[in-house]
């Protein structure tokens, strides 16, 4: 079992930059363009780690230990999510929680190392992330606690058992609204429109690109794959609690391979969603962002409140 | 043990009479203060070892001192007085030791006698508080704790703004003093001697409307001192001008016995108080948290700031105490330990990251001569160990996982998502909605505290400052300090089992029936993490390559200065304007020349919060009350027949009452 949570967790890892291909390379085929291949990703991790890192005069040790630590929470946080069997790497009470505030305490760190170099770009991105990222914490949590609550677990394992037993047809109310929320909040939190425009760099509207700014060679690709590896974890976050059908309840090599073709296929919607969203929402004004997630946070409160209805 | 706990109180006492001998035997001599300090951290160290001794037995320590005093005069170390005599003890060792290059610096001959005679009796009265174990002693600690910091603050100067914000500090202190008590007074019918042993054995027999009181008149009394909100008016005013040492301990420490008393009061003398009283502390955990830590975003001034932070954290604690007492009312004594063990936790973490913020605040002030974030920048070159250990203290304070301040976070956490399984529909909403609320907090503090740290350390000097191709640290003693409290922060965040361990004897007396079984799964996660995180962070050192050094992008352009950089107002700016409604800033934004607005030669911009508790809330009450006592007045006409018909009417109408009673 363990060489299958350990499986799971080097296949979150290494997926991150495809997934992140993927979402480009459909993009493209939206907007009638042919586009990069998908495995643009992995060739750009490759020319970054093997060049040379230019770090700003005025920054200090924490500009290259930043994205280093970011990373190494980034992925600790993946361990936490089970994608192919019930349950991941590292799996106790409160799990999820741990896995909110990883992401948390790396964002933290990417902010601070923003702030490093004292360039005008990094202090903007570094403070519109931290309005950003305060306001998507409460909704995140809520809408995972809601769930939790309908599986009277307190932990992700328990979580997906309990929703594995479930008919796919008895959807509560509860799902609808934690998912909508956790949909709106994981949008904000990995920097996809229509919060934050990936692929921007104008200085009225990025968020992530203007931390990122001074940055280049290996610190950029710990930040590139953290990145692209937070959305993957969000996302195999989101099936295991929501859509956990599927998922290998034994060790057998079958049993397995159908979990994988059935997550594969899981992302790849997933993946869709976010490239046919991209493609026809537009990036939010900066101030219309609290509204944003203020209604994620609206929705994350009703589904506490309908945990406690449901019970009734 | 008893001499050890004994020597506690004689130690504080001597190292104040050391200091005055000294200063008039050897005027000129400059290790009359060490001698002071030596014996404080001695009496200190003693203050530990009776702790540790009367935890290993389990056994209260208790010192009769009434034949010495006019009233029952008892001094107890029980687990819950016991935890608190550890932390205030553990935090005022760093805060001593900082206090001797600190004085050294400051003050003159005259002034530094005074506060090592006066910081060694703040302590004392500290340690009474948490001691004592009958009223007199608990009141003689407790007024004189607020007496004595107010000495230590008007150390520090007392020019007319610095009157003001001591007036406001001691007209509040005593108005909660008073409610307080009043709480004593109403269990004396019950308890003639009024020493606790007797009041905690009367507690189980008031009657329920007595306990509503009691509970009440402790709420406000205790949370005057705690600074929640709204009665949290005098904590910015006070806490920033006293001198840096004292405002650690004042934090970490002072409001932490307000907290032990009124845990003191609910759980031990009440055992749980009234059905309502739950929802009442977590609503003002609540509010303080999140207004705490809104207050403290606005805020560039950094010891305003931390002191803002500390009502956020008081919060956080209030909103375990209030989980607690709501689950053990609703019969899930399991999840009420969990709930009230995170609230003695963060006591506990608050108590070390804030005193090592503050006392890091005091270091950067060594060097820089200012509070203002705003004029900082770059400090990091200056003094690269306090910006490591600074550091420390701002990811603890953030709840950022890995270190201390998380482990209460996320026990809180869990006991909210325990709530959601009681009985009634109530706290079923209510407790998962709070996780919400500690969620939110937790958002904004990282926020904040990022913008602390990057503003006062990282980026380039805001203003010309000495070139930093040198370090200038603090002394070593200083340094000392600070790293002892960031090793502990640290050594908690990755082994959370140390703490929770053994406290866990005092949540069983506070709760009987508390399950160690929901609490040991969870003590351990944090630790396995932190293993998978140290690993995958060392293997990416494998990673290597060429490095140059090279000047930041300004767009092609040259000559980027550093009044481009953002400052800590214009980082808070964007969350800020979201919560607009909460500050209802006024700003003004000025540019000169007036004649050509796109071309200016220079812009000034101010913003300022409009709205106060002083004039929302103080002003009005205080006004009413003025109304009421000049309609008292008119009685007043300074005529003597007036007054004998006052007397005559008072002798008549008691005549009647003892006639018709």
């Amino acid at each position: 079992m363990t060489a299958v949570k350990l499986l799971q967790f080097v296949v979150l890892l290494a997926s991150a930059p495809l997934a992140r291909g993927i979402i480009a390379r459909l993009k493209a085929i939206l907007q009638r363009r042919s586009g990069a291949s998908v495995l643009r990703p992995y060739y750009d991790l490759w020319k970054l780690f093997h060049k040379e890192e230019i770090v700003p005069a005025s920054a200090s040790w924490l500009f290259r230990a930043g994205p280093r630590l970011a990373f190494a929470l980034t992925v600790t946080a993946a361990a936490v999510v089970p994608v192919l069997c019930g349950s991941g790497l590292l799996s106790f009470s409160g799990d999820f929680i741990l896995l909110i505030y990883l992401l948390a305490f790396a964002r933290f760190l990417m902010m601070l190392g923003a702030l490093d170099p004292g360039s005008s770009f990094g202090g903007m991105g570094a403070s519109r992330e931290a309005m950003v990222s305060a306001l998507a914490e409460g909704p995140l949590l809520l809408s995972l606690i809601a769930v939790a609550i309908l599986a009277k677990s307190g932990n992700l394992a328990g979580v997906v058992a309990w929703t594995t037993g479930q008919n796919f047809f008895d959807i509560s109310a509860v799902h609808v609204l934690a998912l909508t929320a956790l949909i709106f909040v994981v949008l904000a939190e990995a920097g996809r429109m229509p919060v934050d425009n990936p692929t921007t760099h104008l200085e009225l509207t990025m968020i992530h690109e203007a931390m990122v700014l001074e940055y280049s060679g290996p610190s950029l690709a710990f930040i590139e794959w953290a990145h692209a590896l937070k959305l993957n974890l969000l996302i195999a976050l989101i099936i295991a609690l929501f859509a956990p059908w599927g998922i290998a309840a034994q060790t057998g090599m079958i049993a397995l391979l159908l979990a994988a073709v059935i997550y594969v296929v899981k992302l790849f919607l997933a993946l869709l969603a976010v490239a046919v969203l991209e493609s026809v929402v537009a990036k939010l004004r900066m101030y219309v962002v609290p509204e944003f997630l203020g209604i994620a946070s609206a929705l994350a409160i009703l589904a506490i409140v309908f945990t406690v209805i449901l019970k009734r | 043990m008893l001499i050890v706990f004994a020597a506690l109180f004689l130690l504080l006492l001597a190292a104040p009479v050391m200091a005055g001998i000294l200063r008039i035997l050897r005027p000129a001599a400059a290790w009359g203060d060490a001698v002071s300090a030596v014996i404080t951290v001695m009496a200190l160290a003693s203050g530990l070892a009776a702790t540790i001794g009367m935890w290993l037995s389990g056994i209260p320590l208790t010192l009769d001192a009434t034949r010495f005093s006019p009233f029952v005069f008892q001094l107890s170390i029980d687990r819950l007085g016991g935890f608190f005599l550890f932390l205030v003890c553990a935090v005022s060792i760093p805060a001593v030791v900082y206090s001797l290059p600190y004085t050294g610096n400051h003050y003159g001959n005259a002034q530094r006698t005074c506060y090592w005679v006066l910081l060694p009796l703040f302590l004392l009265s500290m340690v009474l508080v948490v001691t004592g174990a009958s009223v007199f002693a608990f009141f003689l600690g407790w007024e004189l704790m607020t007496l004595l910091s107010t000495a230590l603050i008007v150390l520090e100067g007392d020019s007319g703004e610095r009157r003001r914000s001591i007036f406001i500090y001691l007209l509040m202190m005593h108005a909660g003093a008073a409610l307080v008590i009043s709480a004593f007074l109403l269990f004396s019918p019950y308890v003639p001697g009024l020493d606790f042993a007797s009041i905690r054995a009367a507690g189980a027999l008031l009657p329920g409307s007595l306990k509503a009181a009691i509970f009440l008149l402790a709420f406000i009394g205790f949370g005057t001192k705690a600074g929640i909100i709204p009665l949290h008016l005098w904590l910015p005013k006070a806490h920033p001008i006293a001198p840096t040492p004292v405002s650690a301990l004042m934090s970490a420490v002072m409001l932490k016995t307000a907290v032990y008393a009124f845990l003191r009061f609910v759980f031990d003398f009440l055992g749980g108080g009234p059905e309502w009283g739950g929802y009442l502390v977590l609503g003002a955990g609540a509010i303080s948290c999140v207004l705490g830590i809104l207050y403290a975003m606005f805020e560039t001034d950094l010891k305003r700031l931390l002191a803002y932070s500390s009502v956020e954290n008081i919060g956080i604690i209030y909103l375990g105490i209030g989980a607690s007492l709501i689950c053990v009312k609703a019969g899930e004594p399991a999840v009420g330990g969990l709930a009230l063990l995170a609230a003695v936790i963060h006591c506990l973490n608050h108590a070390i990251f804030k005193s090592l913020l503050f006392l890091g605040s005091g270091a950067v002030h060594h060097r820089t001569h200012t509070f203002n974030m705003n004029e900082m920048g770059g400090l990091h070159r200056r003094m690269p160990v306090t910006a490591l250990l600074f550091l420390i203290g701002c990811v603890s304070i953030a709840g950022l996982p890995l270190f201390s301040g998380f482990v209460g976070e996320w026990l809180a956490f869990q006991g909210f998502l325990g709530g959601a399984q009681l009985a009634a529909a109530t706290p079923q909403v209510v407790l998962p909605l709070m996780a919400g609320v500690l969620a939110l907090t937790g958002g904004l503090g990282a926020a904040c505290f990022v913008n602390v740290y990057g503003s006062i350390f990282l980026g380039r000097p805001r203003t010309p400052a000495p070139e930093a191709a040198y370090t200038d640290e603090v002394p070593r003693s200083m340094l000392a300090s600070l790293a002892v409290l960031g090793s502990a922060c640290v050594l908690i965040g990755l082994v959370p089992v140390v703490v929770i361990r053994p406290l866990w004897p005092l949540i069983q007396a506070l709760v009987p029936g508390a399950d160690y079984g929901i609490v040991s799964p969870i003590s351990g996660g944090i630790s396995k993490a932190a293993v998978v995180v140290v690993m995958v962070a060392a293997s990416t050192v494998l990673v290597r390559s060429a490095l140059r050094r090279s000047a930041i992008w300004a767009c092609g352009l040259s000559g980027l200065t550093s009044r481009m950089e953002y400052t800590a107002s214009a980082f808070s700016k964007p969350i800020r304007t979201v919560f607009a409604a909460v500050y209802k800033p006024e700003r003004k934004l000025e540019v000169l020349p007036t004649e050509q607005p796109y071309f200016p030669n220079a812009i000034s911009y101010r913003s300022r919060r409009t709205t106060s508790y002083e004039q929302m809330l103080y002003r009005p009450l205080f006004d009413s009350l003025m109304n009421v006592a000049q309609q008292f007045r008119r009685l007043q006409t300074g005529n003597i027949q007036l007054y004998l018909l006052y007397i005559f009417l008072a002798l008549l109408s008691m005549l009647l009452l003892m006639r018709f009673r």
